[in-house]
């Protein structure tokens, strides 16, 4: 018994210090591919640090037009990923997927080139954006579902050119960007209105909004033809929001003004600006919060930023051209960026390793990756 | 160690048991009144509370959906109008708050049909006479005025059944003369008229056919005269006619003719067929010799010219100021590149020059009437502009682009037009643009067309006489007068590129209008709008080719079509009263469209020939994918995705080795 003891134990005590290095660590997230009709699932086994397309789906309803599929994201149960297709006729749509079998289940009608989206733990509804990246410059909405009967069972108004759709942590509040009013829109997830508005430039921070309720105020005296704003002119483009996992702030990318703005939801402000490489596009804040890392789509790189610190701690070349989105690993160890090329080229994943700040692998994909999702982690 | 490992696997157990304890929560919603029945227009108040296991009024808010807002509109609050009858869902939803989770239910309102309101006649006579049917037509409608076109209504009689008779589908017979009154019944509500039935006077009839020999589709015009014991012409006498066939081939044929009672006949399938035009006992008839069309020629292979690492698109092929002959396609799904070729001599047609745009998709390629300058489409493009771009190809083999244009643009190209120094840019799938190039290196846009109606979208626009004809999914074909040269009968209406008038559209049920081609019959004196299907509806090509009979801009009535079942179209051309339709996996078809249009062309003998493009080495192999053609000269030019550029030559007529 007692040589049991004395060997047994140690010996189980070893297998539990090793056992993370023995056993396989798979990371799975899922990428659209949106000049190609494909959606991706890719696999990053981080034993081998290989990266590999696990298997493609073909998405959208008109195999010789481009469909355009756009934004993706995952249930919270992990059962159902969605994708947001872009190109309609008008209007885009919404798929669901089964993530066993990655077979179409039920799609959903939606406004002009839906984009990104995200569902809400908390209410268990989806949140798109209708981008309307191509039509008039007109205030466009917010689209909410019921995943469960792809039900499309509100529309919420919202500015022009929203994008950037996350949830916070509790699932209560919606953030998304308004590009071409330069604003940082909230939602209250649960009673489906714009709760606040921020507007985004340094002049207009001079003003305190404070208080203010855009929602019932009359801008109709304001605009312009079609119900444009013609006397906004946008500078800081922003393209993307996401909160922190943890802390009263959303992070944003100025997508026009090469920042990246951190926003006190506490007290509705910009808390502090950053100058980034050219263009950030898509953003995401580790799970651990402590890292922001964000796409450069005008130069084909990524920026990984400490959030206390506020530096960047690295700016890490894409493998090609256009770097558009980012979904960072549950355990805050890896970034999978999506890269869009140019023309002919393919699209790609880089995987980044967010210790070593370097890109540890790539695969290719089909033309213009952009949409991505991180699924499940394997152990 | 031991009680520290007891401890490490008594974490992981207690972690476990967290979060497999989630989701136990048993609260529920409760819905007061349940269930719930109004009638339309009606309102009501939906109640729901959150209710714990033991069954205590927690105090969450819910909030309520309407599953089908446009038969029941309901408010967050639960405030409800029902706006159609029918079954509506509700879903009330209470979210999270704190830590209780989010639920959800689904509630049915079933809204009840209004009571029945009245019983109309739509179509019904005073007077028949005797030996004569007339079919009569009837609707219902509700209190709240809807139509209610489920019911079927099948309650029919006559007063004086011995006067005249009504069968249950509403079809009248006129026995002998008297007066009677016809009604018809739902659900206790009655209508009727009253109806006289007349002695007849009709003693011959007179049957005459504008032809007694014909081909298949060849369309006949019936003429029936019923005449009285004096000779002189019955003429509100009614005329019903029919035909029977002894088809040449009578082993299992299927329909063999098509008869209409305005007077028209066409035939499917050579044969004999005795028309029959009959008053009451009065009937004349008509026998005609029915021939097969003939039309059918070999088609051969003139020249190909393979492309097999990316997909093909759209052609145009022109005369170059050099006189020589060219032609320039587009690339799909690739990187960007519209390729020139030398098509002089089309068994050797090879590449001259590729012009790379940054885009993924080239859709659409264009050349002016002088063969000067070409339009190409982008979408796709890197920083998303997309637009189109102007090139000079006066000289194919060194093309040069003279300038882009993505101004309001950048949704991208689809399909674009060359008319008269003017571009016709379809723009982001919702309007086209109209863009002066009559100054190729800059461009401006002088006007656009868009349509009004909800979810509108446009697919392509082509412009022929100053007339733009745009295809537009569910709203049709679209004609606007962009120039157009009026005529008495198809007056324009003071149009130009700067200021585009819409004259009229043609729609039809399947939404699917994806290509138009106008054309003026030469051999008869109508003026046709072919309008092409593009849809996959179960992943593989479907659709057909519409025909529309324009009396006016404002009337354009579908008489025809062109239905190959087991392909679906995509681009067509009309030349000379000679349709060529490239019908995806079902190759080439070349149809005679001569004469007037009436039924099926495919069961008409139409077909002049079919050409499968399939190359082994292409992009997929041995995959026929036609996407455009375009006659020229003497060959026919086909675009096809999957495997390039092909020139195609018809034998002479008459001459092909099988019809």
């Amino acid at each position: 018994m007692k040589f049991v003891k004395q060997t047994f134990i140690p010996l189980i005590l070893l297998a539990i210090i090793i056992t993370p290095k023995l056993i396989a660590q798979d990371y799975y997230a899922y990428v659209a591919a949106e000049s190609e009709d494909e959606v991706h699932l890719v696999h990053f086994n981080a034993n081998t640090q290989n990266l590999e397309i696990a298997e493609t789906i073909h998405v959208g309803r008109y195999p010789t037009e481009i469909d355009g599929p756009h934004g993706i994201t995952v249930s919270p149960d992990g059962k159902n990923w969605f994708v947001s297709i872009a190109h309609g006729n008008p209007y885009g749509y919404l798929a669901k997927y089964s993530t066993e079998t990655n077979e179409l289940i039920s799609t959903a009608e939606l406004g002009m080139f839906p984009a990104s989206m995200e569902i809400s733990e908390a209410t268990g509804l989806l949140y798109v954006v209708n981008f309307n990246l191509h039509g008039d410059m007109v205030p466009s909405t917010v689209s909410v579902i019921d995943p469960e009967s792809m039900i499309r069972i509100v529309d919420v108004d919202t500015g022009i050119m929203p994008h950037g759709s996350r949830l916070s942590t509790d699932g209560r509040r919606q953030y998304h960007v308004s590009m071409m009013t330069d604003e940082l829109i909230e939602i209250n997830a649960q009673t489906l209105e714009v709760s606040r508005r921020l507007k985004l430039g340094k002049d207009a921070q001079k003003m305190n909004h404070e208080g203010m309720d855009h929602s019932k105020m009359d801008h109709s005296a304001m605009s312009g033809p079609n119900g444009s704003m013609p006397m906004h002119k946008p500078v800081e483009k922003p393209t993307w929001a996401d909160p922190h996992p943890t802390k009263p702030f959303v992070y944003v990318a100025g997508n026009g003004s090469n920042e990246l703005l951190e926003i006190s939801t506490k007290d509705w402000q910009i808390t502090r600006r950053f100058t980034t490489g050219k263009a950030p596009y898509n953003l995401e804040v580790s799970p651990n919060g402590k890292l922001v890392v964000v796409s450069y789509k005008g130069e084909g790189a990524t920026g990984v930023w400490d959030i206390e610190s506020g530096k960047e701690l690295a700016k890490i070349p894409n493998t090609r051209r256009v770097s558009h989105g980012v979904a960072i690993t549950p355990d805050s160890k890896y970034a999978f960026i999506t890269v869009e090329g140019v023309g002919g080229e393919p699209g790609s994943v880089d995987v980044i390793d967010l210790n070593t700040l370097k890109n540890v692998d790539h695969v290719d994909t089909g033309k213009q990756a952009g949409g991505i999702y991180f699924w499940k982690q394997v152990k | 160690m031991k009680k520290s490992l007891i401890a490490l696997l008594g974490m992981i157990f207690l972690g476990a048991s967290q979060v497999y304890a989630q989701g136990t929560n048993e609260l529920k919603i409760v819905v007061n009144p349940d269930p719930i029945n109004i009638n339309v227009g009606e309102e009501i108040q939906i109640n729901a509370k959150v209710v714990n296991a033991d069954g205590v009024v927690q105090p969450d808010t819910v909030l309520f959906f309407s599953r089908s807002p446009r038969s029941l509109s309901v408010s967050r609050e639960g405030y409800a109008k029902a706006l159609k009858p029918g079954t509506s869902n509700v879903m009330v939803f209470k979210p999270a708050q704190g830590e209780s989770p989010s639920i959800r239910t689904t509630i049915e309102v079933m809204v009840t049909y209004p009571k029945l309101e009245k019983l109309v006649f739509t179509e019904s006579t005073s007077e028949m006479y005797e030996g004569t049917s007339f079919l009569t037509s009837t609707v219902i409608y509700d209190e709240m005025d809807f139509l209610r076109d489920d019911l079927e209504i099948t309650d029919f009689r006559s007063s004086k059944p011995d006067v005249a008779q009504i069968n249950r589908y509403g079809k009248i017979n006129a026995k002998k003369p008297g007066k009677t009154t016809i009604s018809a019944t739902y659900d206790g509500i009655t209508t009727s008229f009253d109806l006289r039935v007349e002695e007849n006077p009709v003693r011959s009839v007179e049957l005459s056919v504008d032809k007694e020999s014909a081909r298949t589709g060849d369309v006949l015009h019936l003429t029936a005269i019923a005449k009285d014991r004096k000779d002189r012409e019955v003429e509100d006498a009614p005329i019903e006619y029919s035909f029977t066939s002894v088809p040449d081939d009578h082993r299992g044929q299927g329909a063999s003719a098509q008869i209409e009672q305005d007077g028209r006949f066409v035939a499917n399938h050579p044969g004999l067929y005795t028309i029959i035009a009959r008053n009451a006992g009065s009937v004349d008839e008509v026998t005609v010799r029915i021939e097969p069309r003939n039309v059918g020629r070999d088609i051969s292979v003139a020249g190909f010219g393979a492309v097999s690492d990316v997909y093909t698109s759209d052609l145009w092929v022109w005369e170059g100021v050099d006189g020589r002959d060219y032609a320039v396609t587009g690339t799909w799904s690739a990187k960007g590149d519209a390729l020139f070729w030398d098509v002089t001599d089309p068994s050797n047609m090879h590449i001259i020059d590729t012009v790379t745009v940054d885009a993924r998709t080239v859709n659409d390629v264009k050349v002016s009437e002088d063969g000067r300058i070409a339009v190409i489409s982008r979408e796709g493009a890197s920083n998303r502009k997309n637009g189109l771009v102007i090139l000079d190809v006066s000289d194919p083999s060194d093309v040069k682009i003279l300038s882009r244009f993505d101004d309001g643009l950048s949704g991208g190209v689809h399909n674009v037009f060359i008319d008269k120094g003017y571009v016709y840019a379809i723009n982001n799938g919702r309007k086209y643009d109209i863009i002066n190039i009559k100054d190729p290196a800059n461009p401006f846009r002088v006007s656009e067309f868009e349509l009004d109606t909800p979810g509108h979208s446009v697919h392509d626009v082509w412009v022929v006489d100053g007339i733009a004809y745009s295809s537009n999914w569910t709203d049709g074909v679209v004609a606007v007068d962009v120039g157009g040269n009026a005529t008495p009968d198809m007056p324009g209406a003071g149009g130009s590129p700067e200021n585009p008038v819409k004259l009229g559209s043609y729609t039809y049920p399947s939404g699917w209008n994806h290509a138009a081609f106008p054309f003026k019959s030469k051999s008869a004196d109508k003026f046709y709008i072919a309008a092409g299907d593009e849809a996959f509806p179960n992943g593989e090509a479907a659709g057909y080719i519409h025909f529309f009979d324009l009396s006016s801009w404002e009337n354009g009535q579908e008489v025809a079509r062109y239905e190959v079942p087991e392909a679906g179209t995509h681009n067509i051309w009309i030349q000379d009263d000679v349709m060529y339709v490239a019908y995806y996996q079902g190759g080439l078809r070349i149809v005679d469209v001569s004469g007037e249009l009436m039924g099926n062309l495919y069961d008409q003998g139409r077909e002049i020939a079919r050409y499968l493009p399939k190359d082994p080495d292409g992009k997929i192999p041995n995959s026929p994918q036609a996407w455009g053609p375009q006659p020229y000269k003497d060959l026919i030019f086909v675009s096809d995705m999957n495997s390039g550029l092909w020139a195609l030559k018809l034998s002479p007529p008459n001459t092909a080795s099988a019809q």
